[in-house]
């Protein structure tokens, strides 16, 4: 008798392991601006990459590595990681994300696309990018180029940069950017405008 | 689809973060939204029989395999529209599993030498197995040349990487470590041994008779005969240890590490009594603990350690055995007790024996329980007799359990040596293959970038250009666009890397694979001459133009001849021989061809730079 409680109290405290299920191709179809056939190509990439359906910031990282093979992407991937919600799936993304971050940012309108930029260059989530922040994100973009480069980097380039950069999108000079600040920046730039629109993909 | 394409969209799109701190406006795309990537189509493929079917890009992510590339064609059947291969289709499972997985996995119950054919006739390289399986392949292939009596185990883990050790203590520790490195190191090693050697034996032959005391009863030792000859002898050995110890902690990276480490430590004991020899007079009172230094001595034989490696798994094993032998200590001790204790207790009666006390009679357990019985003591009544029998019965049991766990123990500790070897040196090896590819690819891109600007420049110059070029890989030119985003963003350009040569010799009749890309890219220009000699009939001038700003913001029409260069660049691929690889993976290995370097885990990147 008292075996089999034993045995009771242990399923219920065991947890089956459950497989992440990936939404609906015809929801995601209707809630990205893919079309069916795009979907289905970046999703079979997708699962061979990941077989169980989420990709971990490790893989990520190791994934974005590869295209910038001459430096060091993975700083860059983790900001740009950190821009992607995780929702439930405790720190893993899952394909919908994925799909819904694409979506938005190489096809989405101007404002959704600062609006994701603004995201990633906001590391603590505050609604303020400072120059600390900034000078991070442009040194994780440095380091993507690696050594070989012409002229060479050096590690003054990127604070240079972004002192050059730094005044001029914020404009009332209070040390920070906020997001009217940078929309207000990059529409001003008609270059500025046609860049966002450079980098897009086709399928 | 090349499964790492899939994220190419994602890592373009991620690139937009670049867009406002660009310093120069991005160029634009190389594709057009109305240009469509051609549909993807299956292959059938007929192996005796056995039908497969596959994605054509997923048999193109390896361009130089048989599959992968134009060989193919060579298998086709036009009746039936199907490639046919007359090979065994048991195994062709595994190479198709490759393709699509990136994993090579050994079948353990093939036989190895019709498993390597197979993999030499689809031109993959046996160096991708996968980890899982690549430990099972290296052991059966150990087998196998040992049993043909064809040792291919080299010994090269010492001889990779020679880096420039920049300071003299860096050279000398690894002198030290590693005997083999270099001639000088050897020497030093030899020399060593040598004088251990002569050390130990003195110590041994001082102690032989040499004649009889004069005016005395008894032997004169050797010893005492030829003081003077010992004691220059003991000296020279004694210089030598102490100028070996003294240049040791010299080299050694962490000296305080080095001073704790067990070798040292035997190192000091061994040269510490002549020194305390040296100080102290002939005083009778300390001449008794002169003599005991004297024994410390005999500890110089443990120095050869440094020279045997089965003597410091022995000792490591006998560490880690540390609980058997526990055991074995123990239960000898428990047995010891009990069976003196009634030894005792049986022959207490019997006049003049003995088995004088319990402590006495532990000499006569001990002496039974290893079936040694020198018969110095021997039981007289019948009951003793009855204990001594069984206590020689169960000491043969009780010293035979521990025994073959210590054994194994060792056989394992061993073996798991050997197999830290070998992956040390399947490590290196894929190191270095992920160190070439990147390099490789790296060099694709700038080397692609010089054909677009050679194009371009012809173009500027007013040279006819042949409107000649097909279907190119859209994803390899997306990609190629955003490096030169990142290019533009940070106001600086891609340059080419010096690929090192690593200094390993080269196998007769085969160019040096890693030729340094300024080599490659000149070849490279040679056939595009050669090849846009056919197809456009002009000739193009590389000109490096560097620094222009203005150069990119250009449309950028679709490369021309970029179907030349890639054909050309896969020629100059062809042009090295194939060799079946046979031999043991070390970094000695290096693929000939620079974009079949990826094995199992590594990832595919190479369907985009071929």
């Amino acid at each position: 008798m008292d075996k089999i409680n034993d045995l009771d109290l242990e399923d219920l405290n065991y947890q089956l392991p459950r497989r992440h299920r990936t939404e609906e191709l015809a929801k995601l179809a209707n809630s990205t601006k893919f079309t069916r056939k795009e979907i289905q190509l970046i999703y079979r990439g997708f699962k061979q990459e990941c077989p169980t359906g989420l990709v971990d910031e490790d893989n990520f990282k190791a994934i974005f590595s590869q295209f910038f093979p001459q430096g060091d992407a993975s700083q860059y991937a983790h900001y740009v990681f950190n821009t992607i919600k995780q929702g439930q799936n405790n720190g893993k993304i899952g394909f919908e994300d994925f799909l819904n971050i694409l979506s938005r940012v190489s096809r989405g309108t101007v404002q959704e696309k600062l609006q994701w930029i603004f995201g990633l260059y906001d590391l603590n989530g505050d609604g303020l990018i400072t120059q600390a922040e900034m000078l991070d994100v442009v040194n994780s973009i440095y380091d993507m180029l690696g050594r070989n480069t012409e002229p060479q980097v050096e590690t003054t380039s990127a604070k240079e940069h972004v002192e050059k950069i730094f005044h001029q999108i914020d404009t009332n000079k209070d040390g920070v950017v906020t997001i009217e600040e940078l929309v207000d920046w990059c529409l001003q730039d008609e270059k500025i405008v046609q860049s966002l629109e450079m980098l897009d993909t086709v399928l | 689809m090349a499964s790492v394409a899939a994220w190419l969209p994602f890592a373009r799109a991620a690139a937009i973060g670049w867009v406002p701190i660009a310093t120069h406006p991005l160029p634009p795309p190389p594709i057009s939204k109305d240009r469509r990537k051609s549909e993807d189509e299956k292959l059938l493929i007929n192996v005796s029989g056995r039908r497969f079917e596959t994605w054509r890009n997923t048999l193109e992510k390896y361009p130089d395999t048989l599959l992968g590339s134009n060989e193919r064609e060579f298998f086709y059947d036009e009746d039936s529209k199907q490639y046919f291969f007359d090979r065994d289709p048991d195994i062709f499972r595994h190479i198709l599993n490759y393709y699509r997985t990136g994993k090579l996995h050994y079948p353990k119950h093939e036989c190895l030498t019709s498993y390597e054919e197979e993999l030499a006739f689809f031109g993959i390289l046996s160096d991708v197995i996968g980890d899982c399986c690549f430990e099972d392949y290296k052991d059966r292939k150990r087998e196998n040349s040992e049993r043909l009596m064809d040792d291919k185990l080299s010994e090269n883990g010492d001889n990779q990487n020679l880096q420039q050790l920049t300071n003299i203590r860096q050279k000398m520790w690894r002198s030290f470590e590693n005997p083999h490195t270099s001639t000088s190191a050897l020497v030093f090693y030899y020399v060593t041994g040598f004088f251990i050697a002569v050390s130990v034996m003195a110590n041994v032959i001082e102690t032989v008779s040499c004649g009889i005391k004069p005016g005395r009863s008894g032997t004169l030792p050797c010893g005492e005969r030829y003081k003077i000859v010992f004691f220059c002898l003991d000296t020279a050995c004694v210089m030598i240890f102490t100028a070996e110890y003294l240049l040791r902690l010299f080299a050694a990276p962490d000296r305080c590490k080095f001073m704790r480490s067990v070798m040292s430590i035997i190192d000091v004991v061994a040269i510490m009594p002549y020194y305390i020899g040296l100080g102290i007079t002939d005083n009778d009172d300390v001449s008794g603990a002169f003599v005991t230094l004297r024994v410390f001595r005999v500890f110089r034989i443990f120095k050869f350690s440094r020279h045997s490696q089965g003597l410091r798994i022995l000792g490591y094993t006998l560490k880690s055995c540390a609980s058997e032998l526990g055991f074995l200590v123990f239960s000898l001790a428990m047995a010891i007790i009990i069976f003196a204790t009634v030894m005792f207790y049986a022959e207490k009666n019997v006049e003049s024996t003995n088995f004088t006390s319990i402590p006495a009679a532990f000499w006569y357990t001990i002496v039974t329980m290893t079936t040694l019985g020198y018969g110095d003591m021997v039981p007289k009544t019948i009951a003793g007799k009855i204990v001594g029998g069984v206590c020689s019965l169960s000491g043969v049991l009780v010293i035979a359990l521990p025994v073959p766990v210590i054994v194994s123990n060792f056989s394992r500790i061993y073996h798991q040596n050997q197999r830290a070897d070998k992956r040390k040196a399947q490590r290196k090896a894929r190191l270095a293959r992920i160190r070439i590819a990147k390099a490789s690819s790296g060099a694709a891109f700038v080397s692609k970038k010089k054909a677009a600007e050679a194009r371009l420049a012809a173009q500027e110059s007013g040279l006819e250009v042949d409107e000649n070029y097909r279907e190119e890989d859209i994803f390899e030119l997306q990609h190629h666009h955003l490096l030169r985003c990142l290019e533009k963003t940070t106001d600086r350009e891609f340059v080419e890397m010096e690929v090192p040569y690593n200094g390993q010799p080269k196998r007769p009749g085969s160019p040096s694979p890693m030729a340094s890309p300024t080599h490659s890219t000149a070849s490279n220009t040679g056939l595009l001459q050669a090849c846009c000699g056919r197809c456009c009939g002009q000739r193009y001038q590389v000109k490096a133009i560097r620094h222009d700003p203005n150069f990119f913001t250009d449309q950028c029409a679709p490369f021309l001849c970029t179907y030349i260069y890639l054909h050309s660049f896969s020629f100059f691929l062809y042009s090295f021989p194939h060799t079946p690889h046979t031999s043991d993976d070390d970094d000695n290995n290096i693929p000939y061809t620079i974009s079949h370097v990826f094995s199992s885990d590594d990832r595919r990147l190479i369907t985009f730079f071929n």
